[in-house]
């Protein structure tokens, strides 16, 4: 198994053979899509490849169990934004009216619109997150020649968090060997002794800036003066080769995105009045 | 390193003005400074945005606001820079959109901003020595997170078609009241507690960048 | 041999500081030599190695008097990261030097700090690899192998820039004594093989001992005694006084000598101590026979 930002993926998964500069493309690109279609179905579909391709990469599908919640309260938000807070539109067409709350028709429509692009745009994060290492992300940037000062803080960071988290893990067992449990107790309670944690939590890292930079130092990195003009030779890049089957992928995933637009603006696809999902839904209701 | 600091007092206007003959270059310590706020960002940022949601990485407790305005108010545009980045990560991790992210940044960057500015501005004590520091926190917590309160659900929330209209208030009092509570909460006890020590290290910021 | 460090009446202060990190300090330091640098914690040790690769005074902000000069040259007349190539590094905590992803970045990232190309990089890293033992570990993350493991990584990738001077700062004082073994096995190889010129700053000295050259002693800031390393190790009872505490076959040498029973030199390894013990109790022996 390889660990990857959210988790793990079998030795002998497919996505091995993408260069990690696609799926950071793949990121980039696809997660525009949704923002360009209105129709729920489209966008649905969109969430089915991600998650088709999730499948297909092997990456163990529980990890959705995480944003499962995520995306029902982040649904159950937007609906009540559309409904409860929706106020009174008499030019609507009123559904019902519980408790006094009128309930829209286009109120619910433009809710499950709006949850349909976020659905899709969740799916691309987690698929990237799941497939990617950090050095994918680095192998990415670094191949598309963005500054090495951008990539190293970009993976640097990646690396503190992972250390924050250690950190937290310490100072909260050194909390609990001096008595104290959390459990049961009041969110004020939980709240005042959180702060406990981020003094020490803000004091390690600080002296990790230190020992960080030193060994920075020790190992001839500078970020001003003429030693940091040399040319880096990269080597990680030796270990990754984009194929003819990189430059497809980029190919489809640039085309389709063209396509959208083209078809969204020039011929008036994917909108609302096309939507065979809003249009049955309209006459369900 | 031993022994590398005592108990000599600096005043508010030492802490924040080069002393005769002093020196000081934006170096190797800035970049990893910027990383690990950015990391530290992401840990808590997503504890609070994962704990408290509101919904789009809005929270009633936004615990990654301590990150932001302390981390600025010592290290400056590094600190600014760091908060803008940060909530980046931790929005994804609690399952924000990309672009939602991408879009927060100016309000990210301003709640940063302020109080870093507000202290350099009116030479306050980043170990809040008189009330006068305290106030000058307070007013920059509350108008920066108001910024970002007002920027981030009528510009972002409003230009993704995520909320009607009716439901903008919520969302607005949700991340002022969100950052605010929680500044309150952390930024006193951080700065009060930490403050002496880091002004005496070579990662402290006392321009912008340096 | 030639003088590659000169240490000319140095003192260093941290600002903010009421005392000298180092005092006056005095020493040369000859191309190949092995030096093991002891003394009590606060001693100044770490200042000392902070000051022979540039950390001070670029990073740290205090006053200074006196000089260092590495090959020739002042240590702050080099141009930013040119010591580095001379003067390698390796810290006490392992883990707070790891800067990459896998253990392969870890080692390369320091060469490419020094524009080598590919195929160099590529030439030393087998190199280093093999020296170290690690081509086992080379695609894991550096911070989630075993203590004893970074630590080699550690040094391998100071190794890998191949500077002539290395500096260890208590290296194996995170280590279990298996790991520590290792760490020494490997400062062995290259005192035999590369004849780098070596300092190790240690609180344990078994592993040192045998190794080095010679040995200085810094206490309160100051160079306290400097030596060849059996005739420092001659300087016992100061040595204890101080709170420092020479290898056990040494102590019990000293101790005979304390009873009058022995009077040569102290030996540095046990293969030499056991020699030394045959040699003592051979007319015993003769005597019972």
């Amino acid at each position: 198994m390889h660990k990857t930002l959210l988790g793990y993926v079998p030795d002998q998964s497919p996505i091995y053979a993408i260069h990690p500069f696609v799926k950071v493309y793949f990121l980039l690109i696809v997660s525009l899509f949704p923002l360009f279609i209105t129709a729920p179905e489209w966008n649905f579909f969109i969430m089915l490849f991600t998650l088709a391709l999730m499948w297909y990469s092997r990456v163990d599908v529980k990890i959705l169990r995480i944003y499962a919640p995520m995306a029902i309260s982040m649904g159950f938000i937007i609906l009540l934004s559309y409904t409860v807070l929706g106020g009174v539109h008499p030019e609507y067409r009123l559904l019902t009216k519980p408790l006094g709350i009128p309930i829209y028709w286009e109120r619910i429509r433009d809710a499950t619109v709006v949850y349909f692009r976020i659905l899709p745009m969740i799916a691309t994060m987690v698929f990237f997150l799941s497939t990617s290492r950090e050095r994918d992300v680095i192998v990415a940037m670094r191949s598309v020649k963005i500054p090495f000062v951008i990539t190293y803080v970009f993976a640097m960071a990646l690396r503190s968090a992972g250390m924050v988290l250690e950190d937290f893990g310490i100072v909260r067992q050194a909390e609990q060997a001096r008595g104290f449990d959390p459990a049961g107790k009041s969110l004020a309670y939980k709240i005042r002794k959180y702060i406990m944690y981020m003094v020490p939590l803000f004091a390690l890292s600080l002296r990790r800036t230190e020992e960080f930079t030193n060994a920075l130092i020790a190992r001839g990195y500078a970020f001003t003066g003429k030693a940091s003009k040399v040319k880096r030779a990269d080597y990680v890049l030796t270990h990754y080769t984009f194929r003819a089957l990189d430059g497809v992928l980029v190919g489809i995933i640039t085309i389709t995105f063209i396509a959208i637009l083209v078809l969204r603006y020039g011929f008036g696809y994917f909108g609302l009045d096309d939507s065979w999902f809003i249009i049955w839904a309209q006459s369900a209701l | 390193m031993e022994n590398q600091l005592n108990q000599e007092e600096l005043t508010a206007e030492q802490i924040w003005e080069l002393q005769p003959g002093e020196k000081r270059s934006v170096g190797v310590i800035h970049i990893v400074l910027l990383a690990l706020l950015i990391g530290i960002g992401f840990v808590v940022g997503a504890f609070g945005s994962i704990s408290f949601p509101l919904g789009f990485g809005v929270n009633f407790f936004w615990t990654g606001i301590a990150v932001q305005q302390v981390g600025a108010i010592w290290f400056g545009a590094w600190g600014v820079l760091a908060a803008s980045i940060f909530p980046f990560f931790s929005n994804a991790i609690s399952g924000t959109p990309f672009y939602v992210s991408l879009a927060y940044i100016p309000a990210n960057a301003v709640q940063a901003f302020l109080p870093a500015w507000a202290f350099r501005y009116y030479k306050a004590d980043p170990r809040l020595k008189s009330t006068r520091d305290y106030l000058i926190l307070l007013a920059a917590m509350i108008v920066s997170s108001a910024f970002g309160a007002l920027y981030s659900p009528l510009v972002v929330l409003k230009g993704f078609g995520l909320l009607t209209a009716e439901s903008v208030p919520l969302f607005i009092w949700g991340w002022f009241g969100g950052n605010v509570v929680a500044g309150i909460v952390f930024n006193f006890i951080l700065l009060k507690a930490l403050s002496g020590v880091v002004i005496r290290t070579p990662s402290f910021v006392k321009k912008w960048w340096a | 041999m030639s003088a590659v460090i000169e240490i000319k009446d140095y003192t260093w202060r941290y600002l903010y500081s009421p005392n000298p990190a180092l005092e006056n300090i005095n020493l040369t330091v000859h191309q190949g030599e092995f030096i093991g640098i002891i003394g009590p914690n606060g001693s100044g040790k770490t200042t000392l190695a902070y000051s022979l690769n540039g950390l001070i005074p670029g990073q740290y902000h205090g006053i200074k008097q006196g000089g260092i000069k590495v090959l020739g040259k002042d240590v702050e007349s080099y141009p930013t990261g040119a010591l580095q190539k001379s003067v390698g590094v390796v810290f006490s905590d392992p883990e707070a030097q790891f800067t990459t992803m896998t253990v392969e970045d870890e080692l390369v990232f320091g060469m490419e700090n020094l524009g080598m190309s590919i195929p160099e990089i590529r030439e030393r890293l087998e190199w280093v690899v093999e020296l170290t033992d690690l081509s086992p570990l080379m695609l894991k993350p550096p911070y989630e192998i075993s203590g004893g493991q970074k630590q080699r990584v550690a040094l391998a990738a100071v190794l890998a820039m191949r500077p002539p001077i290395m500096v260890l700062d208590e290296p194996t004082s995170m280590l279990d004594p298996i790991s520590r073994r290792r760490i020494f096995e490997v400062l062995a190889k290259l005192k035999r093989e590369q004849r780098n010129t070596i300092i190790v700053i240690e609180h344990s000295l078994e592993n040192l001992v045998p190794l080095a050259d010679r040995m200085v002693l810094l206490h309160n800031s100051h160079l306290l005694l400097e030596g060849e390393t059996r005739q420092f190790f001659e300087q016992m009872d100061l040595l204890l006084e101080k709170g420092l505490f020479p290898p056990g076959i040494m102590q019990f040498f000293h101790y005979l000598k304390q009873q009058g029973r022995y009077d040569g030199y102290l030996p540095v390894t046990v293969a030499e101590a056991a020699e030394k013990l045959t040699s003592l109790l051979e007319p015993a022996q003769e005597g019972k026979q």
